[in-house]
C-alpha cells in the first residue's frame, strides 16, 4: 500500500497513480496542478529539491523531479510527461523553488524543454560556446 | 556610470577545474555577481549510457579527483535500489571506511586551501602535512591514493586484511591528535575569528530556497545529512554526530568541517575495529539487474551526491542523471557575496569547497573597454587578515 502515512493526501484528485518503493514515492502529474503540488512539497512538507531528471520515451518526454523529505528520509518524485515532441513545454517550477533554476535550464539545453515562466532562460553548460551541440539527449527512444 | 565587473576565471593555471564568476562591484563592494559553469562538462550521463553498470562506477569515479569514492557509493546505492539489492555486512563497514576517509582528506584540503586563502599559510601546511597519511591509509586499503576502484553493485572489490588493522589505527591517532592541534589552534585564534566571523553570511531561509546541501546547509542550521537521513552501509551501525550551526557565515563554515572531520575519525576506528573481528563475505552475487529505476544518494564530503537510473532489464543503464553537491552550493554565492567587500569575496566564494580554486587571477574590465591586470583577490584577502593582525595585536 502506498503512501500509508497520508503524506499526499492533500493532493488527491491532482496527482496520479502512485508507486512506493522502500520509500521512494514516484506518481505522475498533469502539467495545470505541478506548481501546486511543487508548492505542497515545498513549502508545506518541508521537501527539498535534489534535482529532476528528463529523458525521451515512447509516450513523450518525461520530467521527473526528485524532492527529499530529509524528516524522514522520504522522496516524492513528480513525474511530467509532455507529449508535444515538437514543442515541448512545460510550467516552470523555478520561482517557487530557486534550486531548480540550473536544473531547468540544463534540462532545456540538453532536450528541448521549454519552462514557461523561468526567470532566467539562458543554455546553461554551453552559453558561450561558439558551436554549441544542439539537443544532445533528444532523438534516443526508449520503453 | 562606470560598472566594474571583476572576471574570475574561467581557467588558470592553478586551477584543478574551470569555472568563472563574474564580480560586479562598485568601489569596494560586490554588487552581485554571475556564476557560469559548463566548462567542464564531458557528457558523463550519456557516456555511462553505453557502459555496463560495473563500467559505470569506474566513469563516475572520475566524475570529481577528490570525491572519487562519493559518486561511486551513490551509484551502486542507485543500481540496489533498483532490485533491492542487499550488502554484507563487512562491504557496508569497508564503503563506510572508505567514504569516511575521503571526508578526512578532502575536509583537510579544504581547510588549507582556506588558510592559505586568508594569509594563514601554517594552517595550509598543517593540513596538507596530516592529509598525507590519510591518502597513505588509502593505499594501504585500496591500492591507490586516489579513484579507488572499491565499490562493487552488491560490496566492494577489496577487503581489509584483519592484520592490517593496527597500525592503521596507530596512525589514525596520530591524525587524530594533530586534528585536535588544529581545531584548537583555529579556535583560539583571535584575528582568525575577527577575519571570518560574520563574512559572507547565508540565512538559513536562503540556504532553504537555494535548497543547499551538505556543511553550507548545516552550517546555516539546516539540518540534513544523508547518513542520518538515510542510513545505509554501515551508517546505521556507527556512533557519530551531525554538526549543525546556524551562524551561517565562513567561520560557522570552518568549524562545521573541523568537527565533520573529527565526527569522521570516529567512525573509521569503529569501522577498522569491526573489520578486525566481522566475518563474512564481502560481495554479493548480482547476476542481472531488472527493468525499473532506483535512486541512490551519499553525504559527500560537500553534501548529498544523487544518482538516478533507469533500467530496462539489460546490463546498462537507459538514463543516468547525476548530480553533484556543489551544483546546489555554487548558486548560493549570489546570495552570500552580495554587499561584503571584495577582500572577502574570496574566502566566500570558497567557503562552500566548490571543486575548484579559480580565484587568483582577476582582470579589471572597465566599461567593457580594455582589459588589464588590476586585482589580486588572494593578495587582497591576505591583506586584510594582516591589518586585523596588526590592529589586535597591536
Amino acid at each position: 500500500m502506498p503512501d500509508q502515512e497520508g503524506f499526499l493526501r492533500p493532493l488527491a484528485g491532482k496527482i496520479g497513480r502512485t508507486t512506493e518503493k522502500k520509500g521512494r514515492l514516484y506518481f505522475e502529474v498533469a502539467d495545470e496542478n505541478l506548481l501546486e503540488v511543487v508548492r505542497y512539497l515545498f513549502r508545506t512538507m518541508g521537501c527539498r529539491l535534489s534535482t529532476a531528471t528528463a529523458m525521451e520515451m515512447y509516450r513523450g518526454l518525461e520530467v521527473l523531479y526528485h524532492f527529499s523529505h530529509d524528516a524522514t528520509g522520504r522522496y516524492f518524485c513528480p513525474r511530467l510527461v509532455i507529449a508535444d515532441l515538437k514543442d515541448p513545454k512545460a510550467p516552470s517550477i523555478a520561482p517557487v523553488v530557486i534550486g531548480a533554476e540550473w536544473i531547468e535550464r540544463e534540462m532545456s539545453e540538453l532536450l528541448g524543454i521549454t519552462f514557461v515562466g523561468h526567470p532566467q532562460p539562458e543554455r546553461l553548460l554551453t552559453r558561450d560556446h561558439p558551436k554549441a551541440p544542439h539537443l544532445p539527449l533528444r532523438r534516443r527512444r526508449t520503453k | 556610470m562606470t560598472k566594474t565587473t571583476i572576471p574570475v576565471g574561467p581557467f588558470h593555471p592553478l586551477l584543478e577545474e574551470a569555472e568563472f564568476f563574474k564580480i560586479h562591484v562598485d568601489g569596494e563592494t560586490v554588487t552581485g555577481i554571475d556564476i557560469d559553469i559548463g566548462y567542464m562538462h564531458r557528457g558523463h550521463e550519456y557516456i555511462s549510457e553505453g557502459k555496463t553498470f560495473t563500467q559505470s562506477i569506474f566513469l563516475v569515479e572520475r566524475i570529481c579527483g577528490i570525491c572519487s569514492t562519493s559518486h561511486p557509493i551513490a551509484f551502486v546505492h542507485a543500481v540496489e535500489d533498483v532490485d533491492n539489492v542487499e550488502v554484507p555486512v563487512r562491504a557496508a563497514y569497508i564503503r563506510t571506511l572508505v567514504g569516511e576517509l575521503e571526508r578526512i582528506h578532502s575536509h583537510l584540503l579544504w581547510l588549507g586551501l582556506a588558510g592559505h586563502f586568508i594569509g594563514y599559510d601554517t594552517l595550509w601546511m598543517w593540513a596538507w602535512r596530516y592529509r598525507e597519511p590519510v591518502l597513505d591509509i588509502f593505499e594501504t586499503i585500496t591500492g591507490n591514493r586516489n579513484h579507488y576502484g572499491m565499490m562493487r553493485v552488491g560490496g566492494v572489490a577489496r577487503d581489509v586484511a584483519p592484520e592490517a588493522v593496527p597500525p592503521l589505527l596507530e596512525t589514525l591517532d596520530m591524525i587524530e591528535r594533530k586534528m585536535d592541534m588544529i581545531a584548537k589552534a583555529a579556535a583560539d585564534d583571535p584575528v582568525l575569528k575577527t577575519r571570518l566571523k560574520g563574512v559572507g553570511i547565508l540565512s538559513r531561509q536562503a540556504a532553504v530556497d537555494y535548497c543547499t546541501v551538505g556543511p553550507t546547509a548545516r552550517a546555516s542550521g539546516v539540518s540534513i545529512d544523508v547518513r542520518k537521513d538515510e542510513p545505509r552501509d554501515a551508517y546505521g551501525l556507527v556512533d557519530f554526530k551531525s554538526i549543525v550551526l546556524d551562524s551561517g557565515d565562513v567561520y560557522g563554515k570552518l568549524v562545521v568541517r573541523v568537527l565533520e572531520t573529527v565526527e569522521s575519525i570516529k567512525i573509521v576506528r569503529q569501522c577498522l575495529e569491526k573489520l578486525r573481528t566481522a566475518p563474512g563475505t564481502i560481495l554479493n552475487d548480482v547476476k542481472e539487474i531488472s527493468a525499473g529505476e532506483g535512486i541512490g544518494r551519499y553525504e559527500a564530503p560537500r553534501g548529498e551526491v544523487f544518482h538516478y537510473v533507469r533500467t530496462d532489464g539489460s546490463n546498462r543503464p537507459v538514463r543516468h542523471k547525476v548530480r553533484a553537491p556543489s551544483y546546489m552550493n555554487i548558486p548560493t554565492c549570489a546570495a552570500s557575496c552580495k554587499g561584503i567587500p571584495l577582500a572577502d569575496a574570496l574566502i566566500t566564494l570558497a567557503a562552500i569547497d566548490p571543486c575548484y580554486c579559480c580565484t587568483e587571477r582577476a582582470i579589471h574590465v572597465v566599461d567593457g573597454r580594455g582589459a588589464r591586470v588590476a586585482t589580486d583577490l588572494i593578495r587582497l584577502s591576505r591583506e586584510k587578515t594582516d591589518r586585523l593582525r596588526r590592529e589586535l595585536h597591536g
